[in-house]
Parts: C-alpha cells; sequence; structure tokens
C-alpha cells in the first residue's frame, strides 16, 4: 500500500493513495469530474478535451483534472463548489458542440452518449455560434465492420490513441491540424486489424459505430446479458445485447484478470452466425437416393437410438472442445455409462500440470520478462493475450519470442526442445528466468503436450515458490480441457477398442470441419453429427442433430487460465437445448442425465470441481489458487527432422509447409460477410534468405508444389521468419504435402 | 530495397529512436516524387521506418510543407501575415496574379504554376517574403514581379 | 575583459565584416576560447555563471535560463542519456531573429550548444530548425560539418540537426519534443517537466537559439560582467526584430531597456511615407497590441508587463495610422487557427469561431451583440487552453477591441470596413493547410 494524502474535493476530505488521479480522487470523495478524452487504459492522460478543468488552490489557471495526481493538501473545487470551475466546464461544453450536429435523434449513440448526458446536464440550451458549421460527407465506413462520422467527432483522441498505444497496429490516425483535423485510415484502406471494433465503444458520441448495430435498437429497447466469448480459450468476458429475442451487438464487459475491457473483432463481430442461412434448424436424416432429409424429433432420435443400439459399443465420438461442462458430461454419461463407448477424439488440451502456475493472464502485463515459445502467432491462438503481451513491452519487459518467427528462431516442431534448453546451465535466457520474480512462460503452439513441457520447464525453473512468476499454455479450443475432464468423470469404465468403427459420434462444428474426423468418418459404418451448420457435415454425416451457440447455451466453461466462467444464454436458440435431448436420449439407454445445466453441473462438480455451486461461478469469477506440481506424464512426441539446407545454390532445397489457423477462420466467422475483409488474404511467407535464393520479392505470384498437388499464392518475404519454411494459412494451403517446393510464375 | 529506403535508414541512424526520422523521411520522399507525397511514397516511407503508412500520413498532413496533391512545375507563395501584408503584400500577390495569370488558390491551365498565399515565413523585417518551390526571396516588390516571373519562365522551357 | 564594450554588440560581435562561416576565422578570432573556459570548470560552475548573468529565455516565455538548467537531474540521480534541446523552430510572426543569428554567428551558436551539453551533462544536441529557413539550414549544415572535423570541439557530443516541416506550435517546447520524437507536433501535458522527462522521457533542457548564442559571450565575460549590461530583470542586449510600416526593417541588437521609439525612430528609421504610427505590437504577434502613446516603453521584460504586454520574442511589428485593427485582429486571428494543433478543444474550435467573428465584423455584418460575443470567446478561451497558442489568440483580439474599440464600433455602425487604404485588406492565407479532400463511396454502408 502506498503513502496515503489527504486531499479536499468541494469542502469534503478524502484520503486517496498518493498519486492517485484527480478524477478517482474526486469520485473516491462523491464529487465526479466530467470527462471525455480521459480513459486511463489508453496510456498517459493527454488533457485534449478541457472538460475536467477543476480549480487548484495555488494555482492561477484552471487545471485539467484528469492530468494531475493526489498530493497532500491538495484543495480541489469543482464545477459544483467553484464559478470559475463551472465557467471552464461550460466553455468546454459549448466549444464541443459548435461543430457538432445535434442530430441524436437519427445517432445510434442516442441514449447511451455520454456527450448527450454531459450535454443534458450542464450544457448551454442554446447556441451562440451563428456561422457555419464544419461539415464532412457521412458516415464513411473506415471498414466493413466500423463507420465514421466525422462531423459528430469531437476530436478526443480515445479511438486513435486505442489503435497507437493499446493494440498498436497504427492504422486509425488523425489526420491535417487544428479545426480541420479529422480521424482517418490511410487513403481508403479499411481499419484492418484484430481489435479495431474496440473503438466504437470507446467513442464518447456516436462517430464511431458499428455497421452490424446500426440503426438497429435504442437503448431503452435492448438487454445486455454478460456471458463469456465461446470462440477462443481466452474467454474474455462480453454483454450480450438483445432485442425482441435477437443478438444486436456484442461489447466487452471489463474483467481486469482476463481481459481488461478489451475484446477481438472475432468476440465481437461473429455474432451473425447465429443467423447463417445454413443453420440447422430441423434434425436431419440421410434416405437412400434422397439425402439428407428434416424429420420431427421423435424420428431422429428413434434413427441416433437405433444407430446406437447397433453399434454395439463400437462408438467413436469427436468432441470439440467449444462444448459446455454440461454438454460434455452428459454426453459422457449418455455414450459411457449408457454403452460402454468409451473412445473420445479429444481436441489439443491443457495439462493440469499447469495448475501449479497459475496466475491471471493480467499478470503478463506487469511482468519483466516474457517468454513466448511455440511454433503459432500468440494472436492467433489468443489474440486478447497478444494485447498482454504489448502492455508488458511498452512497460518495459523483455518479450522474447522463440518459434519460427521469434526474435529466437526455432523451426517448427523444434520447440518443445527449445523449452528444454532452457533449463540448460549455460542458457542466459533460462538464467534470467530462473532470477527473476516477475516472468512469464508461453506455450503457443501444437505439441508440447498440451503444456506438460511447459510446466516441467517451470518447474524447472522454480516458478512455484514465485507467486509473480507463471506459465501459460494457449490451446486451439475455447473449453477443451475442462470437456476432456467432464467426459473422463462421466465414468469410470476401462478403455474399450471401438474397432470396427460402428458409429462415429461427431460433436461441434469444429471437429465437423476437422480433417482427420472426416478420416474416421469415412471408417464409421455410420456417422451422426451435432452441428449448427448444414455446410460442414451435409455431405457425409447420417445423422444431423441441431446445435446451439455458446450465445444460446447456459453452462460453464473454464478458459486458458484454468477459470471456471459461466455461459448465460442471451438468446433462445431456434432449436431445443442440448441436454434436453441429450438427458431424454440417455432416458432410453437408461441412463438419468438432467436436462438443466445447473442440475448437471451439481451433479459433475463433486467429482472435478470440488462441489461448488454453478451460482456460485459468478460473473466476474476470480482464479483458484495454484495447486501443488504434479509431475506430467513424460514426452512421448517424436520430433519432425527440419529439412536440411541446400548445399548446393543450383539445387533448391526442399521447404516445410507450415499451415496456421488464422484469427479470422472457423466456421463462425466463415458465415459473416462483414467479417471476411479480415481473412488472410492468400500468401505464402518465406525467409528472405528462400526468398532471394529462389529471385521471389514480395508481391510476387508463387506456385507453391508438393508431390502431385500446387497451389498458387501470392508471396511475401517475412524478415523475421526462419529459413526452410513456407507459412501458409490452412484455408489456402489446399492439400499440400508437408514438404513443398515455391517456384516463381 | 529502394535508393530511397537506404537513404532514410541511413538518416534513421542519426537518432537514438527510429521513429524521429519520419520528417527528414517524408522530405526525402517528397524530393524523390517531385515535390509531393503521393500514396506509394508513404509505403516506402513506412517500410523503411518499419511503421505504417497510416501513421506517415497522420505526419506528413500535420505540416505545412508536405504537399499531398501533385505539385506544380513551379509552386510561388506570398507570405500574407501582418508584417508583409503592412507593406504590399497584397499588390504583390496581384502582381504575381498579373503576370502567371493565376488566381491565389489555383495552379494555371498548363500546370507549370501554382499561386498561393502562406503564412509567415520569418522574414518580416525585409517584406514582402516570398516562396518559389520553397525556396525564399526577401524584400520583393511589385515592380520586381514582372522579372521574376521571366526568370521562373525561362528556367522551364 | 575589464569594462563592458562601449558598443553592445554581444551576440553579433565580430560580423563587422559579414557573417562568420569560416571555422578557422572564427577561431582565429578567439572563437570555442568560452567552451574551453566552461570546461576547464565544473558543470554546475557553468549553470552557476549562466544563472549570475540572469540570463532570461529569448524564446518567449522568458524564463531564467541558469534556473532552466539547474533543475535537471544530474546523471548520477537519474542515469538516463541527457539531452540539450535548441529550439530553432522560430516561427511567431514579427520575429526573425534567430534565423539571423544562425546565419551571421553560426559558430557562437554551436559553440554555446556545446557549452549547454558540456553544462547539462548531454549526449547529445538536437537542433530543431524551421522547414522555411532554407538559407539558415544550409549555412549551419556547412558550419556543423566543420566542426565535425574537429573531435576535440565535440567533445563526444552528438550534434543532430533537425529540419523541421512547416507548423508553428512546434516552437512550443514540448510540441517540439513530440516532433523530434516522430510524432505530430502537439504538446504535452505538464508535469513532468522537461527537465525530468523530456525528449524519450529523458531530461532535457530546451532553449531558444538566442538564449545559446548568448551562453558563448556569458563564458566569456563572466556572467556578472554580462549582467552589467542592460536593466534590472533584463540583462544584456536583445536582438529586436523590427518590421512592419517603418522605413528600415531588420535586426538590431540593442541593449535591454532600449524605448520603442529609440528602435522605431532611431534605428528604423521612423514612421515609412511619414505617416503616423497608429499601434505596436511589441514582442511577436502573440504579445497584446500596445497604441501609439505607449511608444516611450522600454522595452523590457519587466516595463512591457506593466503596460499590458509582454516582451516575448522581441519582434516589434509597427503599424501606421491606415491600418484597420479589425483586420489586424482577423489576421491575427486566422493565423492561429491555422497554426492550432487540434489537440484541446477550446483552441481547436475557438480560434476558427473567433476568425468567424471577426470576419462577418469586417465585411459589415457584425452586430453590437457580436462584439460582446467576440470578448465573450475570447473570454471562453483564454486560460481553457492546454498551451499557450490559443490563449494568445483571445489574448490579441481581446486587446485589439480593447484598445481600439472604435475601430470595431465604426464596422458596426456604418456596416462596411471605413479603412479603406488599410495595406491589411486583402487575401487571407488559406486557414486549412491541405485542401485535399477525403471522399469515399458512400453506399458500403447499408442503409
Amino acid at each position: 500500500m502506498s503513502e496515503l494524502v489527504t486531499l479536499t474535493v468541494d469542502e469534503r476530505q478524502v484520503q486517496v493513495p498518493k498519486g492517485t488521479g484527480l478524477v478517482e480522487t474526486a469520485a473516491a470523495a462523491g464529487v465526479e469530474i466530467p470527462v471525455f478524452c480521459y480513459e486511463p487504459r489508453l496510456g498517459p492522460p493527454v488533457g485534449a478535451c478541457r472538460m475536467c478543468l477543476v480549480e487548484i488552490e495555488g494555482m492561477p489557471k484552471l487545471q485539467a483534472g484528469c492530468t494531475l495526481t493526489a498530493q497532500d493538501g491538495m484543495v480541489i473545487r469543482t464545477a459544483a463548489t467553484s464559478k470559475k470551475a463551472a465557467d471552464g466546464q461550460n466553455a468546454t461544453l459549448e466549444f464541443i458542440l459548435v461543430n457538432h450536429p445535434l442530430d441524436c435523434p437519427v445517432c445510434d449513440k442516442g441514449g447511451e452518449c455520454p456527450l448527450q448526458d454531459l450535454t443534458f446536464r450542464f450544457g448551454p440550451g442554446t447556441t451562440r455560434m451563428s456561422y457555419s458549421k464544419l461539415t464532412f460527407d457521412k458516415p464513411i465506413p473506415i471498414s466493413p465492420t466500423i463507420a465514421l462520422d466525422r462531423e459528430r467527432c469531437i476530436l478526443c483522441y480515445r479511438c486513435t490513441r486505442f489503435s497507437a498505444q493499446v493494440a498498436e497496429d497504427e492504422q486509425l490516425v488523425a489526420i491535417n491540424r487544428g479545426a480541420h483535423s479529422i480521424i482517418a485510415t490511410f487513403e481508403d484502406e479499411p481499419y484492418r486489424a484484430p481489435f479495431s471494433g474496440n473503438v466504437v465503444e470507446l467513442c464518447p458520441v456516436g462517430a464511431l459505430t458499428s455497421t452490424q448495430y446500426r440503426f438497429e435498437a435504442r437503448p431503452w429497447e435492448i438487454q445486455n446479458v454478460p456471458t463469456v466469448c465461446g470462440l477462443c480459450p481466452a474467454g474474455c468476458n462480453v454483454s450480450a445485447t438483445t432485442r425482441e429475442g435477437r443478438v444486436k451487438r456484442i461489447l466487452s464487459r471489463n474483467h481486469p484478470e482476463i481481459d481488461r475491457g478489451w475484446l477481438c473483432d472475432k468476440g465481437r463481430f461473429t455474432y451473425p452466425h447465429l443467423y447463417a442461412a445454413d443453420r440447422v434448424r430441423e434434425p436431419l436424416v440421410r434416405r437412400p437416393r434422397r439425402g439428407l432429409e428434416p424429420v420431427a424429433w421423435e424420428e431422429a432420435l428413434d434413427e441416433v437410438e437405433r444407430l446406437l443400439r447397433e453399434a454395439g459399443g463400437h462408438v467413436v465420438t469427436a468432441l470439440s472442445g467449444t462444448e459446455t461442462i454440461e454438454q460434455a458430461y452428459a454426453l459422457g454419461r449418455l455414450l459411457r455409462e449408457g454403452l460402454g463407448a468409451h473412445s473420445a477424439v479429444l481436441p489439443e488440451s491443457t495439462s493440469s500440470a499447469l495448475d501449479a502456475f497459475r496466475a491471471p493472464l493480467a499478470t503478463i502485463g506487469s511482468a519483466e520478462l516474457v517468454v513466448v515459445v511455440g511454433d503459432d502467432a500468440v494472436a492467433d491462438r489468443a489474440p486478447i493475450v497478444d494485447l498482454w503481451l504489448r502492455q508488458a513491452r511498452r512497460s518495459g519487459a523483455d518479450v522474447v519470442v522463440v518459434g519460427p518467427a521469434g526474435a529466437v528462431q526455432v523451426a517448427p516442431g523444434e520447440a518443445a526442445a527449445a523449452l528444454q534448453a532452457l533449463l540448460d546451465d549455460g542458457s542466459e535466457l533460462g538464467a534470467r528466468l530462473r532470477s527473476s520474480e516477475r516472468a512469464v512462460l508461453i506455450w503457443s503452439g501444437p505439441g508440447g503436450g498440451g503444456g506438460a513441457r511447459l510446466a516441467e520447464a517451470a518447474h524447472g525453473l522454480g516458478f512455484e515458490g514465485r507467486p509473480g512468476c507463471a506459465a501459460f499454455h494457449l490451446p486451439a479450443s475455447p473449453n477443451a480441457r475442462a470437456v476432456a475432464e467432464a467426459w473422463s468423470c462421466a465414468a469410470d469404465e476401462d478403455e474399450s477398442d471401438p474397432e470396427p468403427i460402428r458409429l462415429l459420434i461427431v460433436s461441434g462444428d469444429e471437429a465437423a470441419g476437422s480433417a482427420s474426423v472426416r478420416v474416421l468418418a469415412e471408417q464409421a459404418a455410420a456417422t451422426v453429427v451435432i452441428g449448427m451448420f448444414q455446410g460442414l457435415a451435409g455431405g457425409w454425416a447420417d445423422v444431423v442433430l441441431p446445435a446451439t451457440s455458446y450465445l444460446e447455451r447456459e453452462g460453464t466453461t473454464m478458459n486458458l487460465e484454468g477459470r471456471l466462467q459461466r455461459l448465460r444464454r442471451a438468446v433462445l436458440a431456434p432449436v431445443p437445448d442440448e441436454l434436453a435431448w441429450l438427458s431424454a436420449l440417455a432416458a432410453r439407454f437408461g441412463v438419468e442425465v438432467p436436462a438443466q445445466a445447473p442440475a448437471v453441473f451439481e451433479e459433475l462438480s463433486p467429482r472435478i470441481f470440488g462441489g461448488i455451486t454453478e451460482a456460485e461461478v459468478d460473473e466476474r469469477q476470480p482464479l483458484a489458487g495454484r495447486a501443488p506440481y504434479a509431475p506430467p506424464p513424460p514426452a512421448a512426441e517424436t520430433k519432425v527432422a527440419a529439412p536440411a539446407a541446400p548445399t548446393d545454390e543450383h539445387l533448391l532445397g526442399e521447404l516445410r509447409l507450415v499451415r496456421y489457423r488464422p484469427l479470422f477462420s472457423g466456421p463462425q466467422v466463415e458465415r459473416v460477410p462483414e467479417l471476411q475483409f479480415q481473412r488472410p488474404e492468400p500468401v505464402v511467407e518465406l525467409a528472405a534468405a528462400d526468398a532471394e535464393r529462389r529471385g521471389i520479392v514480395s508481391g510476387d505470384l508463387v506456385s507453391v508444389r508438393s508431390n502431385g498437388t500446387a497451389v498458387d499464392l501470392l508471396a511475401r518475404v517475412d524478415r523475421r521468419l526462419i529459413a526452410g519454411v513456407a507459412r501458409v494459412a490452412e484455408e489456402h494451403a489446399g492439400d499440400l504435402h508437408v514438404g513443398v517446393e515455391v517456384v516463381k510464375r | 530495397m529502394s535508393a530511397l529506403g537506404d537513404r532514410i535508414r541511413e538518416v534513421a541512424a542519426h537518432y537514438p529512436e527510429r521513429r524521429s526520422a519520419i520528417i527528414p523521411a517524408l522530405q526525402l520522399a517528397q524530393e524523390d516524387h517531385g515535390g509531393w507525397l503521393p500514396p506509394e511514397a508513404f509505403r516506402e516511407v513506412a517500410e523503411a521506418l518499419e511503421v505504417t503508412p497510416a501513421y506517415c500520413f497522420s505526419i506528413a498532413s500535420f505540416y505545412d510543407m508536405f504537399r499531398l496533391e501533385p505539385a506544380a512545375r513551379t509552386t510561388v507563395e506570398v507570405c500574407t501575415n501582418i508584417s508583409c501584408a503592412a507593406v504590399g503584400a497584397q499588390q504583390v500577390l496581384e502582381a504575381f496574379e498579373r503576370e502567371l495569370g493565376t488566381r491565389p488558390g489555383e495552379t494555371s491551365d498548363d500546370g507549370a504554376f501554382h499561386l498561393g498565399t502562406i503564412e509567415c515565413l520569418g522574414g518580416c523585417g525585409w517584406a514582402t517574403v516570398i516562396a518559389i518551390d520553397d525556396r525564399q526571396r526577401v524584400g520583393v516588390r511589385p515592380e520586381d514581379v514582372p522579372a521574376i516571373v521571366e526568370e521562373l519562365r525561362g528556367d522551364g522551357a | 575583459m575589464a569594462t563592458a564594450p562601449e558598443i553592445p554588440e554581444i551576440v553579433f560581435a565580430g560580423t563587422e565584416g559579414g557573417a562568420v562561416t569560416d571555422l578557422d576565422a572564427y577561431v582565429q578570432a578567439g572563437g570555442f576560447r568560452a567552451l574551453a573556459k566552461a570546461r576547464a570548470m565544473a558543470p554546475d560552475e557553468v549553470i552557476e555563471e549562466v544563472s549570475t548573468s540572469d540570463l532570461r529565455g529569448r524564446g518567449g516565455a522568458a524564463f531564467p535560463t541558469g534556473r532552466k538548467w539547474s533543475f535537471v537531474p544530474k546523471p548520477e540521480q537519474l542515469p538516463k542519456p541527457h539531452y540539450v534541446v535548441v529550439n530553432a523552430d522560430e516561427s511567431e510572426p514579427g520575429s526573425f531573429k534567430d534565423r539571423e543569428i544562425m546565419e551571421r554567428v553560426p559558430f557562437r551558436f554551436i559553440e554555446g550548444c556545446l557549452i549547454a551539453a558540456y553544462a547539462n551533462q548531454a549526449t547529445h544536441v538536437f537542433i530543431y530548425i524551421r522547414g522555411e529557413y532554407d538559407r539558415p539550414f544550409e549555412v549551419l549544415r556547412d558550419a556543423l560539418e566543420q566542426v565535425r572535423a574537429r573531435a576535440d570541439l565535440l567533445g563526444g557530443v552528438t550534434i543532430v540537426l533537425h529540419r523541421g516541416a512547416g507548423a508553428y506550435i512546434c516552437g512550443e517546447e514540448t510540441a517540439l519534443l513530440e516532433s523530434l520524437e516522430g510524432e505530430r507536433g502537439q504538446p504535452r501535458t505538464k508535469p513532468p517537466f522537461p527537465a525530468v522527462a523530456g525528449l524519450y522521457a529523458s531530461p532535457t533542457v530546451v532553449n531558444n537559439v538566442e538564449s545559446i548564442v548568448t551562453v558563448t559571450p556569458i563564458l566569456e565575460l563572466g556572467g556578472a560582467e554580462y549582467a552589467q549590461v542592460g536593466v534590472e530583470n533584463s540583462t544584456g542586449t536583445r536582438v529586436f526584430s523590427l518590421s512592419g510600416n517603418v522605413v528600415n526593417g531588420g535586426n538590431f541588437e540593442l541593449v535591454s531597456g532600449t524605448t520603442l521609439r529609440e528602435l522605431i525612430d532611431v534605428h528604423g528609421g521612423g514612421i515609412a511615407g511619414g505617416r503616423r504610427l497608429k499601434a505596436i505590437c511589441p514582442g511577436g504577434l502573440s504579445s497584446p497590441i500596445l497604441t501609439a502613446d505607449q511608444v516611450d516603453t522600454p522595452l523590457d521584460i519587466t516595463s512591457l508587463a506593466e503596460a499590458g504586454s509582454a516582451i516575448g520574442s522581441a519582434g516589434v511589428i509597427v503599424l501606421d495610422d491606415r491600418c484597420c485593427m479589425v483586420e489586424y485582429a482577423l489576421r491575427a486571428s486566422r493565423f492561429y487557427e491555422h497554426e492550432s494543433c487540434g489537440k484541446c478543444t477550446p483552441c481547436r474550435v475557438g480560434t476558427r469561431w473567433l476568425s468567424q467573428i471577426l470576419q462577418s465584423i469586417e465585411d459589415g455584418h457584425g452586430t453590437q451583440a457580436d462584439l460582446d460575443l467576440l470578448l465573450d470567446v475570447c473570454d471562453r478561451v483564454n486560460g481553457k487552453c492546454l498551451c499557450v497558442l490559443g490563449d494568445s489568440d483571445a489574448l490579441v483580439v481581446a486587446s485589439c477591441l480593447d484598445k481600439f474599440r472604435d475601430d470595431f464600433q465604426a464596422h458596426i455602425d456604418l456596416g462596411r470596413c471605413p479603412f479603406e487604404e488599410s495595406p491589411l485588406a486583402g487575401v487571407l492565407a488559406p486557414a486549412v493547410q491541405h485542401e485535399r479532400r477525403f471522399h469515399r463511396e458512400l453506399d458500403v454502408i447499408p442503409a
């Protein structure tokens, strides 16, 4: 606790820690200092809008309260008790309104607009501005998801500060000078960055609005449902704004330990997938020569029951890791207890050994040393973690990336060895990790035993005794670990041999989209898919049962920190809840599973969560404490050898194809037209040396070839990328094999 | 890597932090692109300094001396701030209007001349101050203008 | 040296034969002795010497230079690089002294830079020179080239000549630092002050060209000797820039405390064309206007403050009796509107609004109520802004209305400008610095 100082705000005494901002100090005294530009999450205050002018004893001029900090004995007078401060505040509001169009009746911000509120409370009733206002074309799209109305803009620079100092994409900027300053992107290029949508929430007026929410609702018609984003393992807290049973927008809901109120564009703008044209609304059953046909629910369940009985335990279940804990558990009870079908294909999960190094994600932001190991970019796996890394770097931390495009270059597949090498006596980085009180290790990529190797490293570096040190694994799916645990606790029989596979059950669209699951489907006699979208399983499933989205579910999930969080149903799904029909189906096999999520949770909680109730998983769930370190099972991975570098310049060596799953991908994103601009271009990234050897420069059209197959892509030279690899987004890689050659076309 | 990029990186090396070189970098780019900054100039500067084109544009548009529109072959700017105005900048301006056949703020039809007015150039005691393609001339009187224009036309021919 | 020189040329001493642009010539005439003297002293002793001289900042704020330097934490207290930044972004209308200093005595200036670097234990000196100053830039670049060949003179200090690109606001010290860091030149809030967290958040002193060049003779003469020249609170000489309706415009280095009358009549040759004096702007455009009957005011900090104005950057603009003071206020306000950085609301909006009101009055459309509105808007801008740019507009416009209310009233009464011969009429510079439109297809957003 820092030193306390005593101040007077509008004749009220207040004690706050020295250095507290005056806005917060006044709030502690129960006094409001109105602000527009002030937003502590955006970095140091700028004092631009001048809404917060206050009088401070001993200072001749009015001061911008947001730029000063509490000092002992300070006497502050706000507009409430100082005529001078009130004059200043009135002056500011009058100036802000001089060019503002006051088009509140047609403005989306109306009703939830700080400018409207402050004008109503403090502003002049009439205008003295009788000359021409500044006019601009309105509104203009700065991207397919964001509209900009420059006439409404009050130039608080919140959006540009976010772009420059938080997301660090520096694409939304102020241009020109003085009265003619405006917010813009470069030329006509869209604001294309993973966190762009936050500027809509930051804007204190109706200048930056969401194109999705445009003219959709008024604040008095909406409800905001507090829930959790289900699109990546971070589990950012969100509010789903609904009107008349439809989701209209997603807003961030500040959880200071997880997301600090920031939300990526995938989490924010993907909700229209609920209304996708190919959404499965009725059960579908394959008929000979007629394909999939809609059937009544009873008939569908009869068909599934028949398939299950015929399979006689030769069932494999492929899970997506997007299920709620309750769904996975109910599915497990039905299949494992009811049928003895224990075989499951589980998504990449997180090792429980990491519980010994558990900490809030915010720990990264205050670290002094962060080492990120793995093949994938952090932003593609858990984008909010990338913002924490940027914050750490801005605060002076050393962020070292060990990977194919890292400062420490490591070939794909070699990351686990690089992690192990940190424990070597000679490792300088290892020595720094060992001696730091604020060090964080992050695993960002496949392999590594789902963080097991990371846990071993953290243990070897002595992280247990140091609460400021933490280790995080970034899994590929939102809830894989808890899904695996729920599935596993549903029954305690041993693994059975499913071969030959008579029935494959595919839970979720992500599993349905997976190539390895497709291979299983070809082996299985029959396949049942539980999915939201017909496009994914329409061609090969025998039965499709409609699924719900995370926005339509009650239940719990566990994020990558190991934090239990609660999903709340924002809107009713157009299809029955999974738990409802799972419960009915289970009953046919003599298994009793509740149809409501809280009851399911109550049943499973003693098995894996120490018996806490769903009610205890509250809206801003704190993180459980650290567990004692339990060594994970040892590594059983085989390393993939990197291709040898060519010795003869004329003999071009093969490149290793590295596929990655970009942030803007997946079945939901694919169904939102306004997000398509965020998807990666058809590009192959090459190291400078590899490109040079082939006479390729950025922008060249190249052919990426492997045995018998080829894909045409644009080349991009990435100076950070390790030699010997060709990096391509999954969706552009087609059927390429792991060894490829790249030739200029 | 372009020659411009090399020059920019060379200049940037003089500063403790790379971004400090943005103004000199834009100046080099403007010189390279015939007196103005087309979109590709911003892309080149951005690549050399490892920043975004949007940032480069944000900086360029803040300052008066970066031109965001194609430049005329010759740009004549007459200071009209108080000291120059007091001793007859308006008459100098009118003389240029007559000689160039171009109104203030406009470019001649053949794209040869742009005539503009400009805020104080910092030579107030030697009014009227004008700038021809950013080169200053001081003590310009209306009667000097025909010779200046003749000289400029001669340069271009 | 025992006595103050009779002809008090301190800044421009030794330039009788023209500009001194050759390093050898400068050294032969005794150049760089002050630097050697300084380096024989402890850095704190150099600061003490400057404090003793009572040198006040020549950029406009008149802050004691020695005191400014004493605020910089020592490297052992704050182990970061220390920087000296020279404000050569002279852009105040009416001021053109720094350009002549850089052109005529570049080595005395560079010597001052090196003394300042030594006193403040700085590794780098950045000279931020105004982009429009083509010739001074070239002279300084050549001079620096000569000095760089002499490692002994540099003493390990790096001098970077940084050319601006046209923005008056970059003369404000924190805006200058932002610009030098590669940002838009918008002022920062204070605290923190540059002395503690300036360039790259490191300890930084920012001084005007004339302040820096004066450090050289201060070290030569000794601070006490220098303080003998001039008057209390305004020691030494100043380079006064004289412009407007005088016979001889130009820079005149005179002892501080010389009267406006002497500057205008003796050095400037009086009002041109035999006309009568109407108004004087004594310290650059941002200093409130003075009337003709204030012509006996001495040009020093105290006297001008007492007269309701300021010494500012010592740029004296003289206006004769043809001039319309509404037009003066309009031209001034348009300048501030053009130069407002756009960061804080009152300045960004207020400067444009003031220009609009003044234009309306000048065009004969003003009403009596507009005069009250004009003053009220000035009042609402003044003291509310992040830096002094907006305040300056408000003060200048309000001083014009206060001192020359009859001029304004006549516009209202006649419904036109009554000053038919005013040279201040005519085309103004554009308020927008870049005319480029940012227009895009509007049909992308679904209605």
